[in-house]
């Protein structure tokens, strides 16, 4: 589910990325007011990594020949509380983007709301928590497991597809962009729910006081309210929801542009009448400039076989340039090498 | 990706970035800065602006050039991005069918530019983001981290997280091996017994953790932050910077073909 920075605008990809850091921001202070924060550090680095490496492991479903693995945002949210959990996630989705090439640098803002926002500050007050407020028993902690890491994955893609078609990189209708997505993500979290509601059953049958340490924890810190977190999280969806409708709606790339095209063209010049009052408003208001600098499509694509020729040379040129490079640092370590042997040499002939 | 894979390719990053080459040797800021510029400018086109994005590629041979990161090592990372950009891809192929452009006596339908432009930005930023950490150590990306005021328990839980990963991924493969063998020759591990193989282990880690929380307070730790050296800022780094951003934003605005 990891958004990768080549569906991604740069403006979808920096709204989401301040949002996330708002939520990073906010989750350090609540942390930092914890007077058990100092101890959760380690715990949440090891739980993290730990999930990290979990998600290595596949399960295999008998009967089926299918596998799972865990999601990891439900299960941490379960053992730490939600803010710390949130960090934890957040990490680990860093060290994916840096060193797995799972996500991308600009996109990590997305990812970060997708898997650490939703399932954390989201699903976790709101859905998990709830269902275990009276007391905790194994059947309250499956259903609560199962039904919170499925709605944490409809979300969450469906979050992915927002980006993706707000973005207007991909040419899917958002109708069936979603009817792919969504039952694909359900299936998948009901297996994930499964696997976390195990995984938490058997800590709270070992260890309950790690459970109920994370209930009691998030209880005990009284302006750590569920209303701060919907506020938060109203205001990040407006944010989106407001960027998102603006490039959405104005963007001829976008989903209506397909809409319209799968239609045919009466859809077409409505919308385009439509976009070019938008677009209007949107070039004063957007956050990178560069549609004034933009070309259009067509123009872009007329440029036809000089382009490409064009390209095509660029293409080979820079690879050269690389392999020139390469080549004159081996010649040069040679050199330097040789010459530290005859350095040696003469230095034994010396002697 | 399999966890023997995962080991291998965090060693491999770590030992790349140990190297001692122009490129390892600049400011982290700088390479932090022109990795973010660099796949702005390149998300920003749009998609069919496939054409206009060739020049980006410079960047990319010449830093993998540069800093001796050998191809073998960043393409199989690649394809780990691939699956969902081809999901994306391939769907444009199906829904715009419009010719774009006749090369050669083959037509070129819209869907087929934006696919090979999604591809190609793939490329072009996961290359930046790989070439970012396999030139630049852990510690001095986390101190960058911190010099730029990203709060301290949040790079004190990221640098722990990445040292505990090597951890637990060896420790995970020889439980996988010890339930293997005791598995009467059947594939895989059964789902029922999730709950105990990770179980086992998050308790285990939970363990350790106090473990580490005593070995650290044993050798002083407080909350308290620990001061960070400074790294100075050569005059290289700023004209590597400057000129990484200008080269962006000329090939970004300005049109060759």
């Amino acid at each position: 589910m990891h958004m990768a920075d080549a569906l991604l605008s740069p403006a979808v990809g920096i709204v989401m990325g301040a949002v996330s850091a708002g939520a990073i921001a906010y989750s350090v202070t609540k942390v930092k007011k914890d007077e058990l924060s100092e101890k959760k550090i380690p715990l949440m680095a090891v739980a993290g990594a730990m999930v990290f490496a979990a998600q290595m492991v596949n399960f295999t479903i008998p009967g089926t020949g299918s596998s799972g693995h865990i999601g990891g945002g439900i299960l941490l949210a379960g053992l730490l509380g939600g803010t710390p959990a949130f960090l934890s996630i957040s990490a680990v989705l860093i060290i994916q983007c840096l060193f797995f090439a799972d996500g991308g640098l600009l996109a990590l803002g997305c990812n970060i709301f997708n898997m650490g926002v939703i399932p954390c500050l989201l699903i976790y007050p709101l859905l998990f928590k709830p269902f275990l407020k009276k007391n905790i028993s194994y059947g309250r902690l499956s259903v609560s497991s199962v039904i919170s890491v499925v709605a944490s994955l409809l979300i969450g893609s469906f979050a992915v597809v927002l980006q993706t078609l707000a973005s207007g990189i991909t040419a899917l209708p958002f109708g069936l962009f979603a009817a792919l997505m969504l039952p694909i993500h359900a299936v998948i979290g009901l297996i994930e729910g499964l696997i976390t509601a195990g995984i938490l059953c058997f800590v709270y049958k070992m260890r309950p006081e790690i459970l109920g340490s994370a209930r009691s924890g998030e209880m005990l810190k009284s302006d750590v309210s569920t209303k701060q977190i919907i506020v938060f999280l109203g205001v990040a969806a407006l944010i989106i929801g407001g960027v998102g409708a603006l490039f959405a709606s104005t963007n001829p790339d976008g989903l209506e542009w397909a809409i319209a095209k799968i239609v045919g063209g009466e859809g077409l010049q409505t919308e385009n009448a439509v976009q070019n009052g938008a677009g209007t408003v949107q070039d004063a208001l957007a956050f990178l400039p560069d549609y004034g600098f933009r070309n259009g499509e067509n123009e872009t694509l007329g440029t036809s076989t000089a382009g490409i020729i064009g390209a095509v040379c660029t293409f080979i040129f820079a690879f050269v340039t690389g392999f020139i490079i390469s080549k004159a640092k081996k010649a040069r370590k040679k050199t330097d090498d040789g010459a530290k042997n005859i350095a040696s040499e003469n230095k034994n002939s010396a002697e | 990706m399999k966890n023997a894979d995962a080991r291998s390719f965090l060693i491999q990053f770590e030992t790349l970035a140990l190297g001692k080459t122009v490129i390892h040797k600049l400011h982290p800021l700088t390479k932090l800065m022109s990795s973010f510029v660099f796949i702005i400018g390149v998300i920003s086109f749009k998609r069919y602006d496939f054409i206009r994005l060739v020049p980006y590629l410079f960047y990319t041979v010449i830093v993998t050039a540069l800093a001796e990161i050998p191809y073998r090592v960043l393409i199989p990372k690649l394809l780990i991005a691939l699956p969902f950009c081809l999901f994306a891809g391939v769907s444009n192929l199906i829904f715009d069918r419009e010719t774009a452009l006749v090369f050669l006596n083959l037509r070129i339908s819209y869907g087929a530019v934006s696919l090979f432009t999604i591809l190609f930005k793939m490329y072009l930023s996961v290359s930046a983001a790989l070439l970012l950490t396999a030139t630049t150590p852990l510690t001095e990306l986390s101190a960058q981290l911190r010099r730029l005021r990203v709060p301290y328990v949040f790079v004190m839980v990221f640098e722990m997280t990445f040292r505990y990963i090597g951890v637990f991924l060896s420790e995970i493969r020889s439980k996988n091996t010890a339930y293997n063998l005791r598995n009467g020759g059947r594939k895989g591990i059964r789902i029922g017994h999730a709950g105990s193989f990770l179980g086992q282990m998050l308790l285990h880690g939970f363990d350790r953790s106090e473990r580490v929380y005593a070995a650290m307070q044993l050798r002083g730790y407080s909350r308290e932050e620990i001061p960070i050296a400074k790294q100075p800022f050569r005059l290289l780094d700023g004209v590597v910077l400057a000129v990484v951003c200008a080269l962006v934003i000329v090939f970004r605005f300005i049109k060759i073909w």
